[in-house]
């Protein structure tokens, strides 16, 4: 029961997160439409990374790696 | 047996049920992969047996591979570097590997990308892959220098100490991030599928309608951005550990 709590929390901070990410690259490619291949490459490997903690606390949570 | 009822019984594998069924079901969908895969090869063979015609070199699967060669290359050359070209070969492997195991998973409930070993393995052939080039690139000891961060004084050792310790620790943990990040998002949307199918079916009063097949659209587009990002980030974990070569040309 208390594990989905952690989810929600969890996911809310990743929301944030990922909300952060796709506003600061949308600023970025609407002010420099020509940059924009270089900054969805960077855009995906920051938001690769922000879900990975999401994940792991899926994983921790459900005690795939812990036992 | 038809191809319905190997269908169905690949289904029932995904649901947690007795354990040696549910092996049984899984080696039966490796079986059914296998036909598909040995299918498609025999189809190109025989299409290929008709020689190399430029109407052949025209077609689509040919269209195709050469865009992804270019994406590739692209990616390649423009996150390590001019040599980055040599990694091509290395790098559009993955990608097809893990492109069509994502696209297995798009109409089967198992997956080779929804399985940690898997996963795993992958994750271990990229990371040693960029050990050895990183050795190759700055010889043994110096790509040991490369974890233990910038050169401080003597009073500091216990520091530089630390700080390699902390350097082999995320070494290791990329591997594990590599692993987490591709099968949770493969497993996460076979099991998003099955709660959404479950939802419809307790709303309808039966026990589980398809509806989870509504997820399909996402579900592709997670399969193209995870083949990409594993991909993305082999070539910038390589970048990371050959970036001497190139003598200051642009500044990261």
């Amino acid at each position: 029961m208390y594990n989905f709590i952690g989810y929600g929390i969890a996911k809310l901070g990743v929301g944030i997160g990922l909300g952060l990410i796709g506003f600061g690259a949308m600023n970025g490619m609407s002010r420099q439409p020509e940059a924009i291949s270089k900054l969805q490459v960077a855009m995906l490997i920051a938001m690769a990374f922000v879900e990975l903690v999401f994940l792991l606390t899926l994983f921790l949570g459900k005690g795939l790696i812990g036992g | 047996m038809n191809p319905n009822e190997i269908f169905s019984l690949a289904l029932a594998s995904s649901e947690a049920g007795k354990e040696g069924a549910e092996h049984h079901h899984s080696l039966l969908a490796v079986f059914v992969y296998f036909a598909f895969v040995l299918a498609i090869v025999f189809t190109l063979l025989s299409v290929a047996k008709k020689g190399f015609s430029p109407r052949g070199f025209k077609g689509f699967i040919s269209q195709c591979s050469e865009q992804l060669y270019l994406f590739i290359e692209n990616m390649c050359v423009g996150t390590i570097g001019a040599h980055g070209r040599k990694y091509i070969p290395f790098i559009i492997t993955f990608w097809l590997v893990i492109f069509f195991s994502n696209v297995v998973a798009l109409f089967f409930p198992v997956a080779p990308t929804a399985d940690l070993s898997f996963n795993l393995g992958m994750a271990l052939c990229s990371i040693g892959y960029v050990q050895y080039e990183g050795m190759k690139a700055n010889g043994v000891f110096g790509h040991l220098k490369h974890f233990a961060g910038p050169k401080l004084g003597l009073a500091m050792i216990p520091i530089t100490l630390m700080i390699f310790m902390i350097e082999v620790i995320s070494e290791v943990m990329k591997n594990l991030s590599l692993t987490l990040r591709l099968f949770g998002n493969i497993d996460g949307g076979h099991q998003a599928a099955e709660a959404m199918s479950k939802l419809a079916g307790g709303a309808a009063g039966v026990h589980w309608i398809p509806a989870g097949t509504l997820l399909v659209p996402v579900k592709f587009l997670t399969c193209v951005v995870q083949a990409m990002i594993f991909c993305l980030l082999t070539c910038v974990y390589l970048s990371l550990v050959t970036h001497h070569e190139e003598e200051g040309a642009h500044a990261h």
